[in-house]
């Protein structure tokens, strides 16, 4: 099922929280929406789901508006504030609420709560519940109806390692089962390992979609070693890599990854102290996404 | 809707404020209208007429009809709650016809607004009746009458509830909610009773609509002795009931058409 957003605007009086924004999400991968606060991602998914109504410009998922979509969550799960609960409600209490708005058996719940690691916390009021406790149980409330679409707004917002690599897992899970994931993330840190594609957006408006393998751009490793001189040279005589020394024991290439530049020195016998991939940051991406659209200009 | 309406009862039965609401209903009628019983109203400060007059019998009744801030509190709280969970995202999410949602939440709660009234007025006429024979005192009316007023009561609670409700739903802020609620019925309505000519409108607005349909006139005709005013006549009590429902379902009705389209952020 895919999503496509086309020609979308919102405006919030003064203020254009959307503009004329255009891009489609595939089903089987899992689509990161990246974008600085404020840029409007998460208006842009509140209008996806029917929430808030735009200005101008549709929604669609599988060709319908979500309000026009015969049961709503078994088609889309979506995932916003990541503290919506009556805090007087147990786990499962809050679960059962929307099983039954939905129609789900009793049994869907139980089941849920076991996949999302929240069996034994079950029967407990959710005002005592961890910041991961709650985005699991946001997450179970979104897979009641076993939706073909996920959308999860900042899922990644106050989980802890343990936490991320989980939803990693789980978000990877589910693409590969055929349905269409799409995350939105402020930083692009926390998604970039688990994204196939992206859309980027700065104020409002779209600045580049694709698959991020290629939007990364080209790998970037620095490398501390006390033979600069020497693996520079080989690095430069290598194939498609940009050396630039850092200071006197340390270099940053372009083009190649850490394994590759870790085998060339072992295979000249040069020291390495130190070999760490640099990630690409936001502010990085746009500046690369707009000098390179300066350049095809 | 009847999975929506299923869906709200399990709201709202999964909360502590639902089992406190029919313990309160039982403290109400059972213990503080026992206890008021057992002293009688003949005791009280000013002295009331006792409970073998209907005068006083009615009046003590009509004290119990003056608990509906419980269940409009209980309505305003439960109508505002998803607002103050932010849950209502979650609820639209997964019904997106939010007047739908809205109708199964009235009708959740009158179910429970009619056990609640249940619970007070039955636990009411059971202290009622016993105190009466343990203390040997023949009521001022026959049983039967006695027990249409509560069951009158009994259904004005409800309708409270859905008064609540529907204020809840429009103003959405629990605070607020409460605060107009409980404020109109205990400081505004007494208040605009005062304004000369506003008071001839008493019939019509809650605390007189209420009045009618429990026959309590003992505070009606205490403020017309006091203002010198002729006795304003209240409503049937069938009208009465009529006139508290369109109370609720008029500001329901708002609430439903006001935020139809409004941005859920
Ligand atoms: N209800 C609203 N009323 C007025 N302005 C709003 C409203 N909702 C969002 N905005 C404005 O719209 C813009 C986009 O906000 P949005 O929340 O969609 O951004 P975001 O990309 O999700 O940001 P963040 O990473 O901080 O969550 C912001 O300038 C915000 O101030
Ligand atoms: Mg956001």
């Amino acid at each position: 099922m895919t999503i496509e957003v086309s020609r979308l605007t919102k405006r919030y009086g003064d203020v254009t929280a959307v503009r004329d924004l255009s891009f489609t999400v595939a089903p089987g991968v899992v689509t990161g929406f990246l974008g600085p606060n404020g840029a409007g991602k998460t208006t842009t998914m509140r209008m996806m789901t029917g929430l808030v109504s735009p200005t101008s410009g549709t929604a669609t998922i599988g060709g319908r508006p979500y309000r026009k979509l015969a049961r709503p969550s078994r088609t889309v799960g979506a995932v916003f504030d990541a503290n919506a609960f009556h805090p007087g409600h147990t786990a499962r209490d809050h679960l059962r609420v929307y099983a039954a708005m939905g129609g789900y058996p009793d049994s869907r719940v139980t089941h849920l709560l076991d996949l999302l690691g929240l069996a034994e916390a079950a029967d407990r009021r959710i005002r005592g519940f961890s910041t991961g406790m709650r985005q699991r149980l946001n997450l179970a409330t979104a897979m009641l109806g076993d939706p073909r679409v996920l959308l999860l707004d900042e899922p990644s917002n106050g989980l802890d390692p343990e936490g991320m690599s989980w939803l990693r897992g789980l978000l990877r899970r589910l693409a590969d089962q055929g349905r269409t994931v799409l995350v939105s993330s402020h930083a692009l840190s926390e998604i970039q390992q688990f994204v196939d594609d992206v859309v980027v957006i700065r104020r409002g408006e779209l600045v580049a979609a694709g698959p991020w393998s290629r939007l990364a751009g080209p790998p970037l490793v620095l490398i501390t070693t006390p033979d600069a001189a020497d693996l520079a040279a080989a690095l430069a005589a290598g194939p498609a890599a940009q050396v630039e020394a850092v200071s006197a024991d340390r270099l940053r290439v372009r083009g190649l990854d850490a394994p590759s530049v870790a085998d060339l020195a072992a295979a000249r016998g040069l020291r390495i102290h130190e070999l760490v991939t640099e990630n690409a940051s936001l502010e990085q991406l746009f500046l690369r996404l707009t000098t390179d659209q300066a350049a095809t200009r | 809707m009847k999975l929506l309406v299923r869906a709200e009862l399990r709201r709202l039965l999964a909360t502590r404020m639902w089992s406190a609401l029919l313990l309160a209903a039982a403290v109400l009628g059972g213990a503080m209208f026992g206890a008021m019983a057992l002293v009688g109203p003949e005791n009280f400060d000013p002295p009331m007429p006792g409970l073998d007059t209907e005068t006083g019998l009615r009046a003590i009744l009509g004290i119990l009809g003056y608990t509906a801030f419980v269940p409009a509190a209980a309505g305003a709280i439960a109508a505002t709650s998803e607002h103050r969970h932010h849950t209502a995202a979650v609820t639209f999410l997964f019904a997106p016809r939010r007047g739908r949602v809205l109708a199964a939440k009235l009708a959740t709660y009158a179910v429970a607004g009619l056990a609640y009234g249940v619970v007070l007025a039955g636990s009411a006429g059971a202290a009622l009746f016993t105190v009466a024979a343990a203390r040997g005192i023949s009521l001022g009316m026959p049983a039967g009458t006695v027990l249409a007023l509560l069951a009158r009561i009994g259904v004005a609670m409800m309708v409270y509830v859905l008064i609540g409700a529907g204020m809840g739903a429009l103003i959405r802020n629990q605070v607020a909610a409460l605060c107009v609620v409980i404020g109109y019925l205990y400081v505004g309505e007494p208040v605009l009773m005062m304004i000369p000519g506003v008071n001839a409108l008493y019939p019509i607005l809650p605390g007189g609509a209420t009045a009618a349909l429990t026959d309590f006139t003992y505070l009606a005709d205490a403020m017309s002795d006091q203002l010198g005013s002729g006795t304003v006549p209240l409503l049937p009590p069938v009208v009465g009931g009529l006139v508290l429902s369109a109370y609720a379902l008029t500001a329901a009705a708002i609430a439903v058409l006001i935020p139809m389209r409004r941005d859920v952020t």
